[in-house]
């Protein structure tokens, strides 16, 4: 190690309306190192990363870079001393085109003025070559599915030629082989001298990517060294304060009868010929890679997609879903995935997001109790270990995972019958996702029916009974929960492998 | 030694100041309204007068009323233009009514129903017809003030019902009845917004519409029940303006009322994106406005330069809210 690092933040303090989040946290950077930021939900890595960023202005602390000392005040000042910021929710504008969406608040312009959109268009392609990707600089992006969205971020950060690029869970909704990708391109960012800030709840990609780390708890650093040294292990419980199994979590089981048959499901360009049941008591998972339509095929079965042909029964009864109101009187519940976009109310307090799909739960006599709302949000907020000093503050304020949280509790609370997860993890930190896998086996255990939507791999074969894996709209692949591999269910996500194995 | 109590001394300072922040973010009008009112009373011995605190309340009774409208409307992430001229249509036809049945109730009960009527139909064109409200409501504003004049024959129609003109000239215990229909009238919107499903999806829809539809709230149901709420409350302003007069003329009366209750909307600290405003916000705004016009003519301003004094007001407004 040198002896004197790249960066230093020194004794850094925050607090939020006088609760402290940030305890004299001390963080070093080296030059071309790949540091991992580790810890908790709410641990604090999002807030010290916006003081690093110029978003947050600390109470108290000092920021040193290259030996000299600088102060944050705006995003700006922090992007002019060569640090960039990828942040943990996607920031891209829907409504500008990718290309205008990479060179936002820097567009390159000719000696008049007007903009070198040609110019813009080909450092973009250029930028998302690198990282594997190849679309049209002049798309939409609220045409692009979430990963390309993040990829887009990713390819923001890289185009300023930065000495510190921060990326806070950059891979939360990334398919492998576009993980795989970015890390080669950390690597050679790393040897051309960029030092890298990696946050991340998934500890294999730490492993495989990072060079140190420090961990963070309740604001405070409780640990620092080299990844080298440390096994997973270790380091999980530093973060968590115990050691997590990776084991699979269901073993026996039993099911009851069919509650949810779909049949001939299709929509044009989205997926086709879908067929396939759930009974009671059983968690089905469908994995496979970005774009493979798993999410647009839930999202039309809970009727926020109305374009498509076929049948859905409940109970053996045909129903017709046209609206997500619907779908929930149908019993069917769904959690999305991207909850920046499709979950959080921005404007709303913890507890309201909570109650908004259940408001029936809280009414007398048409009028809201607050009250109970209050009180069902404590039990959650014990259960799901959410982290907030004052349920009132508007959700913008919590964590991401704590976000994700209250989530997954607003869907618990309706409590359908039938219960569909998209990415429910996302953003989760390893301890916490084993508490809501018992919750999810906790829910087939009393009958209901799950499925569970996830690109990762790991996660359906820890909790499904049974797995269908999705290639371009269809179902290439059958398995029971404890015959299938990871290798086996990856050669059928990339499409190399096609036949369909059938559930006996 | 030194260095540790500066710190400390630093600290302090930071949690007083996040605290008169936080206190100024979430009060900011009435703080407003605290000093204007200070203000006036100091400049004017007039101004705090029993009589002239009563005659401002009952200036601002009938925006105040279509503001209550404006302001849910602009929760859910739209806007209103229409209300002025809504407001002429339904008086012209409900003094129709009233001349044609000889009842007051009727008269009523035809204003609440062409007013609900008008706002229906403008969500009608926002939810299911997917057009701008900006451009739904210019289009009803166009539309609704055409038919008035053209019932009215461009002139000014009279009740000729006695005791209609009671409705909103007569007082209980000093306080007239469109203050009191204005006070019970925020209660209300106060009660639907904050304690009830409505208000809740309300807030939702105009914060995030893609969460709000995917959280199983029937987007269009409420953009229906937000435009006709709106409408409603017009034809209860429209009332209280026909009987203050017992005549409403179709040229004159309602112009510029939506930009008046936008206005206080706006001052009361409601965003123009939707999701974020209060009620008590708007009531406060509404005061702010009354009290502005009163002291501009208790000190003798131009009536010309006081639209000036207002669009400023408003401008400062604004400025405040995109500081936060
Ligand atoms: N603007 C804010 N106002 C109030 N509290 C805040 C604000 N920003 C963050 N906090 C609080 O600070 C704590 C740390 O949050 P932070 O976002 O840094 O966590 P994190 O380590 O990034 O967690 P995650 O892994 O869930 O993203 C949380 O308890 C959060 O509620
Ligand atoms: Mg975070």
């Amino acid at each position: 190690m040198s002896a004197d690092p790249f960066m230093i933040m020194k004794n850094i303090e925050k607090s939020f309306n006088g609760v402290p989040v940030l305890k004299k946290v001390t963080l070093e950077i080296q030059r071309g190192e790949i540091h991992a930021l580790l810890g908790e939900n709410g641990a604090g890595k999002s807030t010290l990363m916006n003081v690093l960023g110029g978003v947050h202005q600390p109470d108290n602390g000092l920021i040193n870079l290259n030996g000299e000392a600088v102060k944050m005040t705006t995003p700006r000042v922090s992007q002019a001393h060569g640090i960039s910021f990828i942040h943990q929710e996607l920031n891209v504008v829907p409504d500008l085109r990718v290309y205008e969406n990479m060179f936002l608040g820097s567009e390159l312009r000719n000696k008049i003025g007007f903009l070198k959109v040609e110019e813009m268009c080909r450092q973009t392609s250029s930028v998302l070559e690198q990282l594997g990707v190849s679309i049209n600089p002049k798309e939409y992006v609220r045409n692009l599915d979430t990963s390309y969205k993040q990829l887009i971020e990713i390819a923001k950060a890289l185009l300023h030629k930065s000495s510190l690029i921060i990326m806070d869970e950059p891979t939360s909704s990334l398919a492998e082989h576009e993980v795989n990708r970015l890390f080669k391109l950390m690597n050679n960012l790393k040897n051309s001298g960029v030092s890298i800030i990696y946050i991340s709840h998934k500890l294999k990609e730490i492993k495989k990517v990072c060079d140190r780390y420090t961990v963070l708890r309740d604001g405070e650093v409780v640990g620092t060294g080299c990844i080298e040294n440390e096994s997973l292990d270790t380091i999980t419980k530093l973060m968590v304060g115990k050691s997590i199994s990776e084991d699979r979590f269901i073993h026996g089981h039993s099911f009851g009868p069919v509650l949810l048959e779909v049949n001939h499901l299709t929509s044009e360009g989205l997926f086709n010929n879908i067929d396939f049941t759930v009974r009671k008591g059983e968690i089905l998972g469908f994995t496979g890679l970005a774009g493979d339509g798993r999410t647009e095929l839930f999202e039309s079965l809970f009727g926020y997609r109305k374009n498509y042909s076929g049948s859905i029964k409940i109970n053996n009864q045909p129903v017709k879903i046209d609206h997500p109101s619907k779908a929930i009187k149908a019993g069917i519940g769904l959690v999305p995935k991207d909850r920046k976009e499709n979950a959080i109310i921005k404007d709303l307090s913890v507890v309201h997001n909570m109650s908004l799909s259940a408001m029936r739960n809280f009414e007398k006599f048409g009028f809201i109790r607050d009250q109970l709302e209050n009180q069902i949000f404590q039990s959650y907020k014990e259960k799901l270990n959410i982290k907030v000093h004052n349920a009132g503050i508007t959700i913008d304020k919590l964590s991401g995972g704590n976000q994700q949280k209250v989530i997954i509790a607003k869907w618990l609370e309706v409590n359908t019958d039938i219960i569909i997860f998209d990415n429910p993890t996302q953003g989760i930190d390893v301890g916490a996702k084993q508490e809501i896998y018992h919750h999810i086996i906790t829910l087939a255990e009393q009958g209901k029916a799950v499925i569970i939507l996830s690109s990762e791999a790991p996660e359906v074969l820890k909790i499904c009974h049974n797995i269908y894996v999705m290639y371009q709209g269809e179902i290439t692949a059958r398995f029971k929960g404890e015959e299938a591999t990871e290798d086996e269910i990856m050669s059928y996500a990339t499409g190399s492998k096609r036949e369909a194995h059938q559930i006996g | 030694m030194a260095n540790l109590e500066l710190k400390e001394y630093n600290q302090q300072t930071s949690t007083t100041k996040t605290r008169l922040s936080w206190l100024w973010s979430e009060y900011s009008v009435i703080i407003a309204f605290l000093i204007i009112f200070i203000a006036a009373s100091i400049m004017s011995p007039r101004f705090l007068d029993i009589n002239n605190q009563l005659n401002i309340l009952m200036q601002v009774s009938i925006i105040g009323i279509v503001a209550l409208g404006m302001t849910v409307v602009m929760l859910s992430g739209g806007i209103d233009l229409s209300v002025g001229s809504v407001l002429v249509l339904v008086g012209v036809i409900s003094v129709l009514a009233l001349n044609a049945s000889g009842s007051i109730f009727v008269a009523i009960l035809t204003a609440l129903a062409i007013g609900s009527a008008a706002g229906f139909l403008n969500g009608l064109m926002v939810a299911k017809g997917r057009i701008a409200s900006f451009i739904a409501t210019l289009g009803m504003m166009a539309g609704a003030r055409s038919i008035a004049l053209y019932i009215a024959e461009g002139g000014s129609v009279s009740g000729k019902v006695s005791g209609f003109t009671a409705i909103a000239n007569s007082d209980l215990w000093l306080i007239d009845y469109p203050i009191i229909i204005f006070l019970i009238m925020t209660v209300l919107v106060y009660v639907l917004m904050h304690k009830t499903r409505f208000g809740r999806y309300v807030y939702a829809l105009g914060s995030n519409e893609k969460a709000a539809l995917l959280s199983a709230i029937r987007v269009d149901r409420v953009k229906l029940g937000v435009y006709s709420l709106a409408g409603l409350l017009v034809s209860v302003a429209a009332i209280i303006e026909t009987s203050r007069l017992n005549s409403i003329s179709s040229s004159s009366s309602g112009v510029q009322y939506e930009l008046d209750a936008i206005a206080a909307v706006i001052i009361g600290g409601t965003r123009m994106t939707g999701g974020r405003g209060k009620i008590i916000g708007t009531f406060f705004g509404v005061l702010i406005l009354g009290i502005l016009n009163n002291m501009m003519n208790l000190m003798n301003v131009s009536p010309h330069l006081q639209g000036f004094v207002k669009g400023l007001i408003i401008i400062v407004a604004v400025l405040f809210q995109k500081r936060e």
